[in-house]
C-alpha cells in the first residue's frame, strides 16, 4: 500500500512543489518584518516556484494518463492542460498584485500565499477522481477565496464581497455535499468510475431517484464557474474585491469548476440514457442562460471591472455549450476556449488595474481618449476586446468557432444560433470600451505613472499569444486535441 | 505556382505598403503619403498585369493564378486563392479606387495622419482577401477583418455623429456575418469534413437539396435554411431593404475616401457574396427565392430612390441613390439569365466608378464649402450658381451624375439596359415598375443638380476655388473610365462571360 503511494508519487510532483512553495511562502513572510513594504523575495520566491510548477506539468504532459493514490486523483492530459492553464492565469495574477495599488502593500505577500493556495484546490479540482477529492478541491478553493476577497479591510464593498461569497459559497457547497451523499447512499460508492459503472445498470425508475442529486452536485459547480442561477454573488464580489484578486477568480476557480464539470458529465453521463438526457437537457438550459445573462447584465455596467465580470459569465457559458456535446471535440475546444480566455482576460484586466489604480474608479469614462496618451495600450485593450467578441484574426474568434463547430457537428443548431446571436450583443458592450478609447477626443492628459516599460512589455507579451493563436493555431489546436480524459 | 504568385502579391502588397507607414517617423507626413500612394500604384499595376494575364476564354478559376497552402490542419482550411471574369473587374476596381483615395486623402486628413493611411492599406488588403479568396474560412476571416479598419476609419476620421455610424456599421455587419458562420460550420459538417469542406468551388453545384436541420424542434430544408442566413449576411452588406439603415450613417459620418470606399468597393463585397457564394452553393433556394430576391431589389429601386429624393444632404442623397443602384445589382442577380447576370456584374463595375465620382465629388464641395446642404436647415440655399463659378468642376460633376443616372453614352446606361433586358420575360412586372425607379433617379439627380448648380449666384459660392490640378488628375481616370465603358464595355464584359455563362447555367438546371 503505502509502497504504492510512493511509487506514484512522481506523477503528483506540480502539486507538491505548490505546497512546498506555499509552505516556504508562509516561512519566509515570517522572516520579514511586520511592516516591511517590499517584499520582494516573496514575489521571487513564487516566481520560481510557479515555473517549476509549470516545469513539472509540462513534464508530465506527454506521460502515460494514470489513476494514482487508490484510485481518487487521475493524472491525464486533461487535467494537465488545464493545470497549466491555470498556472499561468496565477503567475501573472500575482504579477499584477504587485503592480496594483488595490491591494494594501502588506497583504501582497499574503495575496501570493493564497492565490498558491487556491491553485492547489484548482489541481485538485481538475484531477479529482472521486466525490470526495471534488468537494476537498472546492472547499481548498473556496475558504481561502471568502479572504481573499475582503483583502481591502478598510473598504465595506470588499467586505460585503467577501461576506456574499462566503455565504453563498456555504450554501452551495452545503447542497452540493447532500446531493454527493445522495448519490453514496444510492450507489454505495465515491469513486467516479464506479459510479458511472452503477448507473449504467439502474432501470429508468431507479435513474429518476438518482437524478434530483446530481441537479443538486451541479449547484456546487455551478456556484464555482458562475452559471446562472448561481450566478448572483460574481458582480458582486468581482467589482467589491481588489482588481488583482478579480482577475485571478475570473480565471482559476471558473476554470477549475470548468474541469470538473467536463469529468463529471463525460464519466457519468458517457452512456445514452435518460440520466445523460436530463443532463444535457439542462446543461444546454443554463448554458444558453448563462451567456445571455451575462451578455445582457453587461451592457448597461458602468464600471469597467463589473463588466468584465459579467463578460466572464456569459464566457463561462459559452465554454458550458461545448460540454453539451459530451466528446472530444468538446473537450478540446473547451481547453482551447481556456487558453485563449486565459491571455486575453488578463490584458483586459491589467490594462484595467493600471487605469483604476490611476483614477481611484473603474468607470468607462477613465478610459476616455487613452489611445493619445498610450497608443500601444489602447491597441492592446482593442484588440483583447475584439477578441473577447470573437472576432478575427483573434483567438477569441478560433476559441468560439471551435465550440461553434462543435456544436453544429453534433447538431445542437439551437444553441449555436443562441451562441451566435449572443456574440453580437456582446459586441456592443466590448466596443464601447473601444469607442470611449479610440474615437473620443482627449481630455485628460494626465500620465499613468504605472504604464512603465516593463508593464507595458508584459501586457504586450500577454497581447501576441492572442493573435498568434488566432492566426496559427493548428500547433495549440493540436495540443488541446490531444487533452483525452482517462477514466478509472 | 511556385515562389511568388501574382494574386498573393497583390493582395500582400497593402501590407507591406502599411507596415513601412507604421515605420515612418511621426512627423514625416509627406514622406509616408508618398510612400502608401507609390504602394497603391504598384499594387493598381499588379492588378493590371493580372488583367493582360488573364485568360477571358476559360470560365471558372483560372489555373494559372490558384494558390493553395494548407493553414489549418484539423479542419482542413486551406490558404486558397483565385480569381474568374466575376472577381477580376472588382479586383482591378479595388486597386483603382485604393489609389485615388490616398491622393484624395493627401490633403483632406489632418488628424492622425499615420494611422490614417496604415488603416487604409490595411482595408485594402482585406478587400483583395475577400475577392480572392476560395477558402470558406478565409473569406470569412477577411470579411471581418476588413470591420476594424472600416469601424476606425469612420469612428476616428469621421463628422460629428461618427461613433453612432461607426458601432451601427460594426454592430450591423457583424450579426449578418455571425449567421454567415453558423452557415460556414452548417457546411463543414454536412460535406463530412472533408478536405474539401471550406472548399467554395466544391461546395458549389446544389449538393445539399435533400439535407434537414433541426432548429428550436422544428425540421427544415438544410439548404433553404442556410441560403437565408448567408442571405442576411450577404444582404446587410449590399444593403437590401430592410437592413440598409446602417448605410446613409456610415455614408454621411465617414470621411470622403472612406465613403467612397464603402460605395465603391465595399458594397460590391455583399453582391460578390450573392455571386460566388450564396448562389452557387445553393442554386436550389437561390430559385426558389429568386422572386422575392427580384421584390426586394425593386424596393430598393424605388425605395431608395424615394429617400433620395427627400434628401437636404447631397451626401446622403447619394448614399441613397448607391440603396437605388445596388437594387438593380440584385434585379440582375435575380433575373438568373445572362442578360441579367452579365449586367448585375458590370454594374457593380460601373457604379463603382460612378458613386466613387459623386463622392469624390462632394468631397472635393465640402472642403470649400464646408457644408453639404442643398437646402440648410434654416430654409436658405446651401449652393447655388455653382455652374458659373466652378466650370471645371460642373463639368465633371455633370459627367459623374449622368453616368450614375444612366444615360446612353455612360457606364451606368448599358448595365442597366442588359439587367432590363435580362429580367423582363421572368418578372414582367417587376421590370416596368423597376423602370419608374429610373425615371425617379433622373428626378432626383437633376433636381439636386438644379438647385446646387443653377440660379442665382450664392454669395458664398463667389469664394470658392475650382478644382485644383491634383484633383482633376485623380478625377480623370474615373472620367474616363465611366466614358470609354460607356461607349465601349467589352473589355468588362468579355472577362466576365465566360464566369457568368457558367454560373448561369448551373442555375439554370435547378
Amino acid at each position: 500500500m503505502y509502497i504504492n503511494y510512493l511509487a506514484n508519487i512522481g506523477r503528483y510532483v506540480p502539486e507538491l512543489i505548490l505546497v512546498v512553495l506555499m509552505l516556504g511562502l508562509i516561512l519566509l513572510e515570517a522572516t520579514y518584518d511586520e511592516n516591511e513594504k517590499d517584499k520582494k523575495y516573496i514575489f521571487i520566491t513564487a516566481t520560481i516556484g510557479l515555473v517549476l510548477a509549470l516545469g513539472a506539468l509540462i513534464a508530465n504532459l506527454g506521460g502515460k494518463p494514470e489513476a494514482i493514490f487508490s484510485n481518487s486523483i487521475v493524472v491525464d492530459s486533461f487535467s494537465t492542460l488545464m493545470k497549466i492553464t491555470m498556472v499561468l492565469g496565477t503567475f501573472f495574477a500575482i504579477y499584477l498584485s504587485r503592480i496594483s495599488k488595490d491591494i494594501y502593500e502588506t497583504l501582497k505577500s499574503e495575496y501570493a500565499i493564497m492565490a498558491v493556495g487556491i491553485l492547489i484546490g484548482g489541481f485538485i479540482l481538475a484531477s479529482a477522481n472521486n466525490m470526495l477529492m471534488v468537494y476537498i478541491g472546492i472547499e481548498t478553493l473556496s475558504i481561502l477565496s471568502y479572504v481573499m476577497a475582503s483583502f481591502k479591510k478598510n473598504d465595506h464593498r470588499s467586505s460585503e464581497a467577501g461576506l456574499k461569497y462566503a455565504l453563498y459559497g456555504g450554501i452551495s457547497a452545503g447542497i452540493m455535499l447532500v446531493g454527493l451523499s445522495h448519490i453514496f447512499g444510492v450507489l454505495g460508492t465515491i469513486q467516479f468510475a464506479g459510479i458511472a459503472g452503477s448507473i449504467a445498470k439502474l432501470d429508468k425508475s431507479q435513474l429518476f431517484i438518482l437524478m434530483p442529486s446530481f441537479i443538486l452536485f451541479f449547484a456546487g459547480i455551478g456556484y464555482k464557474i458562475a452559471s446562472v442561477p448561481f450566478h448572483m454573488w460574481s458582480p458582486d464580489v468581482y467589482e467589491g474585491s481588489p482588481t488583482p484578486v478579480t482577475t485571478f477568480f475570473a480565471i482559476v476557480p471558473k476554470l477549475a469548476g470548468l474541469a470538473v464539470l467536463v469529468r463529471v458529465s463525460m464519466i457519468f453521463m458517457g452512456d445514452a440514457s435518460l440520466l445523460q438526457y436530463t443532463w444535457v437537457g439542462s446543461l444546454m438550459a443554463i448554458a444558453a442562460l448563462t451567456m445571455t445573462v451575462g451578455n445582457v447584465s453587461a451592457i448597461n455596467q458602468k464600471s469597467v471591472k463589473r463588466m468584465l465580470a459579467y463578460s466572464s459569465i456569459s464566457h463561462a457559458g459559452v465554454m458550458m455549450s461545448a460540454v453539451v456535446v459530451m466528446n472530444n471535440v468538446g473537450i478540446r475546444s473547451i481547453v482551447f476556449y481556456g487558453i485563449a480566455y486565459l491571455f486575453m482576460t488578463l490584458v483586459a484586466f491589467f490594462i484595467t488595474s493600471i487605469v483604476e489604480d490611476q483614477y481611484k474608479n473603474d468607470h468607462f469614462e477613465r478610459f476616455q481618449g487613452l489611445v493619445y496618451r498610450y497608443p500601444y495600450m489602447a491597441i492592446m485593450m482593442a484588440i483583447a476586446m475584439f477578441s473577447l467578441t470573437g472576432i478575427p484574426p483573434m483567438a477569441g474568434f478560433v476559441a468560439k468557432f471551435n465550440i461553434l463547430s462543435a456544436l453544429v457537428q453534433s447538431k445542437y443548431y439551437s444553441l449555436a444560433v443562441i451562441l451566435a446571436v449572443n456574440s453580437v450583443v456582446s459586441a456592443y458592450y466590448y466596443l464601447k470600451i473601444v469607442r470611449i478609447m479610440i474615437l473620443k477626443n482627449q481630455e485628460a492628459n494626465d500620465n499613468i505613472k504605472e504604464f512603465g516599460f516593463l508593464n507595458q512589455m508584459v501586457i504586450v507579451g500577454l497581447t501576441i499569444p492572442v493573435i498568434v493563436l488566432g492566426i496559427f493555431w493548428q500547433n495549440i489546436l493540436a495540443l488541446a486535441e490531444g487533452a483525452k480524459l482517462f477514466i478509472q | 505556382m511556385h515562389g511568388l504568385d501574382l494574386l498573393s502579391l497583390i493582395l500582400w502588397m497593402p501590407i507591406i505598403g502599411m507596415i513601412g507607414v507604421l515605420l515612418f517617423p511621426k512627423n514625416n507626413e509627406t514622406g509616408m503619403k508618398t510612400w502608401a500612394l507609390i504602394n497603391t500604384i504598384i499594387t493598381f499595376a499588379l492588378t493590371l498585369v493580372l488583367y493582360c494575364k488573364f485568360d477571358q476564354t476559360v470560365s471558372g478559376m483560372q489555373a494559372a493564378f490558384n494558390v493553395k497552402i494548407p493553414w489549418i490542419k484539423q479542419f482542413n482550411i486551406f490558404y486558397t486563392l483565385g480569381v474568374d471574369g466575376i472577381s477580376l473587374p472588382m479586383i482591378i476596381l479595388t486597386g483603382l479606387l485604393f489609389m485615388l483615395c490616398i491622393l484624395s486623402s493627401w490633403t483632406q486628413i489632418k488628424k492622425s495622419v499615420k494611422a490614417y493611411f496604415a488603416l487604409l492599406l490595411l482595408l485594402q488588403s482585406t478587400v483583395f482577401g475577400v475577392f480572392m479568396a476560395l477558402d470558406f474560412f478565409l473569406f470569412y476571416v477577411y470579411w471581418e477583418v476588413m470591420l476594424l479598419p472600416m469601424f476606425f476609419l469612420i469612428g476616428v476620421w469621421g463628422g460629428e455623429n461618427r461613433e453612432y455610424a461607426a458601432v451601427k456599421f460594426f454592430l450591423y455587419t457583424f450579426f449578418g456575418s455571425i449567421l454567415m458562420l453558423v452557415g460556414i460550420v452548417g457546411l463543414y459538417y454536412v460535406t463530412g469534413q472533408s478536405v474539401d469542406s471550406f472548399n467554395i468551388l466544391a461546395l458549389s453545384g446544389g449538393k445539399f437539396m435533400s439535407q434537414t436541420v433541426t432548429l428550436f424542434g422544428y425540421s427544415l430544408s438544410f439548404s433553404k435554411l442556410f441560403f437565408i442566413f448567408m442571405f442576411v449576411g450577404f444582404a446587410i452588406k449590399v444593403p437590401v431593404f430592410p437592413f440598409h439603415t446602417w448605410l446613409p450613417h456610415a455614408h454621411v459620418q465617414a470621411p470622403t475616401a472612406i465613403s467612397v470606399i464603402l460605395a465603391g468597393v465595399l458594397l460590391k463585397m455583399g453582391t460578390y457574396g450573392f455571386l460566388r457564394i450564396a448562389f452557387p452553393i445553393f442554386p436550389d433556394s437561390a430559385k426558389y427565392f429568386s422572386t422575392a430576391i427580384a421584390w426586394l431589389g425593386l424596393i430598393n429601386v424605388i425605395y431608395g430612390a424615394l429617400c433620395a429624393m427627400a434628401q437636404t444632404d447631397v451626401k446622403k442623397l447619394i448614399a441613397y441613390s448607391s440603396v437605388s443602384h445596388m437594387g438593380f445589382v440584385m434585379l440582375g442577380l435575380a433575373a438568373m439569365t445572362v442578360q441579367g447576370m452579365n449586367g448585375a456584374v458590370l454594374q457593380m463595375f460601373n457604379h463603382g466608378t460612378s458613386t466613387a465620382m459623386m463622392f469624390f465629388m462632394i468631397g472635393i464641395l465640402y472642403e470649400r464649402s464646408h457644408h453639404r446642404w442643398i437646402v440648410k436647415p434654416d430654409g436658405s440655399r446651401g449652393y447655388g450658381g455653382l455652374y458659373t463659378q466652378l466650370p471645371v468642376y460642373s463639368i465633371i460633376f455633370i459627367i459623374g451624375m449622368f453616368a450614375s443616372m444612366g444615360l446612353p453614352g455612360l457606364s451606368g446606361f448599358i448595365s442597366e439596359a442588359l439587367i432590363f433586358l435580362g429580367m423582363y420575360e421572368r418578372f414582367t412586372t417587376i421590370t416596368v415598375l423597376a423602370l419608374f425607379g429610373l425615371l425617379i433617379g433622373a428626378a432626383y439627380l437633376l433636381w439636386m443638380f438644379k438647385r446646387m448648380f443653377f440660379g442665382d449666384v450664392n454669395p458664398e459660392v463667389k469664394e470658392y476655388e475650382d478644382m485644383t490640378k491634383v484633383e482633376v488628375l485623380y478625377m480623370m481616370p474615373l472620367v474616363v473610365a465611366v466614358i470609354v465603358f460607356g461607349i465601349y464595355p467589352s473589355p468588362i464584359l468579355n472577362i466576365m462571360k465566360a464566369s457568368v455563362g457558367q454560373l448561369v447555367s448551373l442555375l439554370a438546371t435547378f
